[in-house]
Formats: C-alpha cells, sequence, structure tokens
C-alpha cells in the first residue's frame, strides 16, 4: 500500500525534474517542476475527439493502457511491505501486463488507419520485443540467486555483501534505467520533443489521442517512469525501516529523475536504425549479470 | 575484485562491437590496457616484486599508451577515413558477440579441471573469438591490426590463470611478438598507403599476377 502512494507522489515531480535539470543545464530558467502534472491536469478537463474511421478499439486502448499500468504498480513492493498484489512469478505478470497495454496501444495506433502511426507502431513493437529478454534475463537472474520468484521476496532476501554484488547491483540499475527510458521513450532512443512525423516513436502513436485519452496516456507513461525508478530504489532500501527507506525512496527518485536530465542534455537522439543494437545490448549486459549468478552459486566452477 | 574488472572486460567488448569509429575502438583499447593493469594487480599480487613490475609496466606503457599512440599517428599519417565499415551491421555484430559469449560460457562448463580458473577462461576465450570475428568481419587493415591486439589481450588473460607460475620470459616473448608485428604491420601499412590511396581490404582482390 505504501508503495502505491509514495508513487503516486513522485510522479507529481519525476518528469517536471528532468525538464528543470535539462532547462538549467542549458541555461534557461525553465517551467516549474509540477508543469507536467498541470498540462495534464489540464488535458483531464478536456473532452475527445474521434475520427470517423476509428472503431471501439481505439476509444479503449488509452484506459486499458492506464489500467495497466496501475496494476502494474499494484505489484511493485517497498522495502519489506509487499505491493497489493504479491504471488510467486509476479513479475512475469508484471511484464506481461505492461505488454498488454503497449499491445492495445499499438492496436489503436493501427486502427487509425494513419500511415505514420502504423509505422510507429511497428517500430513501438520491435523495441518492446528487444527489451523483453532484458528484463526477463534480469529478474530470472535474481529469481535463481535468491531463490524466490516474488518481487517481495526477491528484494527483501537481496543483499549486497562483497565486490562481486556490488556488481550485480550496478550492473542492474544499468539495465533497468535504460529499460525504463527505452519503454517511456526518452531520449536516447526517442526524443519526447521532436516534431517530426519520420522520428519518433511512442508520440506518433498518439497523434490521433486528444483530451482525456491524451491525458491518461501521458500521465501512464509518467506513472511508467516512476515504476522503474521504484524497482531500482528496492535494489537498494532492502530491510530499511520505513522512516528511513521513504526519504531513500525520494531521493532516489530524484536523483535518477537528474541523471536521465542530464543525459537527455548531453546525448543526440540515435540514429533510427541504431536503436535496436542500443537496446539489445540491455539483453546481453542482463546476460553477464546472469554469468556473474552462476558464478557466486558457484554453479559455475 | 579482479572478478569484477574481467566482467567490465567483456563489457567493453560489447561496446566496441558497436563502435562507429576507429577512434572508438582505440579508446576502448585503452581502457582494456588499464583493466589488464588492474586484474594483474589483483591476481598477481604473490608474485616476485620484479617481474610484477616488469609486466604492470609492459600493461600500462605497452598495452594502455604506445601501441594505441602509434595507431593514432598510422591512422593521421595515412589519412584513414574515420568510420569503421563494418561488412556486417553492427546489430548482427553484438548478436554475433554475445552468442560467442555465451558459448564460451558453455564450453567452459565441460571442462572439468578443478585447477583452471572459469572466470578468467571465458573472458580469455571469448576475447580470442571476438578479435576472430573482428579480423573476419572488417575491411580496413587497420581495424585488423585492432583486432590480433584484441586477440593479443585475451592471450594475455588466458595467461593470468596460470600466473604466478608464469616465467618472465613468456611475457618478454609476448611483448616482443606485438611489438614487432605492430611495427611491421605499421611499416607496411604505410607502404600501403603510399602505393594505394584507399586501404581497403576489397581492393586486394583486385590484385593479379
Amino acid at each position: 500500500m505504501i508503495s502505491i502512494i509514495i508513487i503516486f507522489t513522485a510522479s507529481l515531480f519525476f518528469l517536471g525534474i528532468v525538464n528543470k535539470t535539462r532547462s538549467l543545464v542549458s541555461g534557461r530558467k525553465g517551467p516549474g517542476i509540477f508543469q507536467p502534472v498541470k498540462d495534464i491536469l489540464r488535458l483531464f478537463g478536456k473532452g475527445s475527439v474521434y475520427s470517423s474511421t476509428s472503431s471501439y478499439i481505439f476509444r479503449i486502448a488509452p484506459s486499458i493502457y492506464f489500467a495497466s499500468v496501475v496494476i502494474a504498480i499494484f505489484m511493485v513492493p517497498h522495502g519489506n511491505v509487499p505491493g497489493i498484489i504479491s504471488f510467486n512469478g509476479d513479475f512475469i505478470m508484471f511484464a506481461y501486463l505492461l505488454g498488454l497495454g503497449k499491445f492495445l496501444m499499438i492496436v489503436a495506433a493501427l486502427d487509425t488507419g494513419s500511415s505514420f502511426e502504423g509505422m510507429g507502431a511497428s517500430r513501438e513493437a520491435l523495441f518492446s520485443m528487444l527489451i523483453e529478454p532484458a528484463f526477463f534475463i534480469l529478474m530470472g537472474s535474481f529469481a535463481l540467486f535468491t531463490g524466490y520468484t516474488s518481487f517481495y521476496s526477491i528484494f527483501n532476501t537481496l543483499h549486497f555483501g562483497n565486490h562481486i554484488s556490488y556488481l550485480i547491483g550496478g550492473l542492474s540499475t544499468f539495465v533497468l534505467l535504460l529499460i525504463a527510458m527505452t519503454e517511456t521513450s526518452r531520449m536516447p532512443v526517442d526524443d519526447p520533443k521532436t516534431h517530426l512525423e519520420l522520428t519518433m516513436i511512442h508520440e506518433v502513436m498518439i497523434l490521433d489521442n486528444s483530451g482525456i485519452d491524451l491525458a491518461m496516456i501521458m500521465y501512464a507513461t509518467l506513472l511508467k517512469m516512476v515504476m522503474y525508478g521504484s524497482l531500482i530504489t528496492n535494489f537498494f532500501i532492502g530491510g530499511l525501516p520505513l522512516f528511513m527507506s521513504i526519504p531513500m525512496f525520494f531521493m532516489i527518485q530524484g536523483s535518477l529523475a537528474i541523471c536521465i536530465g542530464l543525459i537527455e542534455s548531453f546525448m543526440a537522439r540515435f540514429r533510427m536504425n541504431h536503436n535496436p543494437q542500443y537496446i539489445l545490448m540491455l539483453t546481453s549486459v542482463s546476460l553477464l549479470v546472469f554469468f556473474v549468478v552462476l558464478l557466486i552459486l558457484t554453479k559455475f566452477n | 575484485m579482479s572478478e569484477v574488472l574481467l566482467i567490465t572486460f567483456i563489457i567493453s567488448l560489447l561496446l566496441m562491437s558497436t563502435a562507429n569509429r576507429i577512434s572508438t575502438y582505440l579508446n576502448i583499447l585503452v581502457f582494456q590496457g588499464f583493466i589488464l593493469f588492474g586484474i594483474t594487480l589483483f591476481s598477481l599480487s604473490e608474485m616476485n616484486t620484479v617481474n610484477l613490475i616488469l609486466i604492470l609496466m609492459e600493461t600500462i606503457i605497452f598495452k594502455a599508451i604506445a601501441v594505441p599512440v602509434f595507431l593514432r599517428t598510422i591512422i593521421r599519417r595515412n589519412h584513414i577515413n574515420r568510420e569503421a565499415e563494418p561488412s556486417v551491421s553492427n546489430f548482427v555484430s553484438l548478436i554475433i558477440i554475445t552468442f560467442i559469449i555465451v558459448v564460451s560460457m558453455m564450453l567452459s562448463t565441460q571442462i572439468k579441471n578443478p585447477s583452471l580458473n572459469k572466470t578468467v577462461f571465458v573472458v580469455s576465450l571469448s576475447n580470442i573469438f571476438t578479435g576472430l570475428y573482428f579480423i573476419v568481419s572488417r575491411k580496413k587493415i587497420i581495424t585488423h591490426v585492432i583486432g590480433y591486439l584484441i586477440i593479443e589481450n585475451g592471450v594475455f588473460i588466458l595467461s593470468l590463470a596460470v600466473g604466478n607460475e608464469m616465467p618472465m620470459m613468456v611475457n618478454l616473448g609476448i611483448m616482443l611478438d606485438i611489438f614487432a608485428s605492430v611495427l611491421i604491420l605499421g611499416i607496411f601499412f604505410n607502404k600501403i598507403g603510399d602505393v594505394l590511396n584507399d586501404p581497403d581490404v576489397s581492393q586486394l582482390q583486385n590484385l593479379k599476377d
């Protein structure tokens, strides 16, 4: 329960901090840190316009996307407090809930009949396909490492002892951060600020959505970012008591936001044909995590 | 600690497979030289001090400074294009190198010798195969030299597995060997650069009697 409250709280200022960092680095004053949430609230107050060529799928897709992200958040634990939904093997359901939401977004994008949106849907499907093995190999390695298969037990029994387990922590933080940045279409893969349909990935899929649908999609993306951030936080807080783990959660979320802002300020977007290799790299790195886990468990020697 | 550095070494191989420029390759070679310095320092600490200092000097001066500077000079003097020009796409390269790492992990589980350090074995084997793959899949001659240096790094790591018994002569042999080969390839390369303006391996197919 506690994780939902703090994830929703952190989502209020996460994107704001990213934008503020980008503004400050480029020498501007920038909007306030609640501006993205204010934009979303403004969109919530507006009605939607639907194209006459689109069917009911286009109308239900944003709600299901939003719901899938929220249910996925229900599974995220916080330290030694389990999520609302917690059972053995819940990380598989976590991944496929996000997959369901993404599938409906892709189908809805195809439903509009716009050629640009079909192109964006194709790219989104390709990148999600490449991300999935990385996430599963990573979580599978942790399941092997700890001997449990639910988020709560994995994170609760995970403790870092020697050099090599810090290596696991570092590598998995790297993989999860880049998964988060790819899934939420941030800079090195996709530029959320781009204004050319040919180079967009996620943004081009939601060109036809408006009003409350657009608000739900934007807020779901924002929540997804914080959700991956809280998975990363769980690596570090372990079994700390709540009065220490909650400030630590906000600190780690804030530093992740600053980190994303800095990456976005200093990196250019990749060329579209360089993206698959960048994302596949995450799978290779998570294979290395698997290798290290085998090494620690001495299954290997 | 040396395991951490060995895993970092494998990550440098993955980075190398996705690099687009020759200068990135050289930077990664410098990085590998420093990692080798660290691995040597941590894993050979029981060794005779004079030998240890010699090997450490070799890694830092030779691998991390001299060879990359020399290759950079060659690249500048011959006006080599900064693009790496692989003959297969980087995406395929990354898949193949990941495959190489997985295969060498699987190979090492088949060896039942308890005195062998498996991590070192996996890292060195994947380095050697990656170097071979680099030589096969890159068009320019300069990248062949780089592939050769990757193989040499792999052999060096493999020799660390038996490190504490490794006589200094073997090490000197390695050093002389790569020194000679890089020098010869450098001179050879300068000559090729004088004769042909575009040093590309695919042009060698046009040679006839």
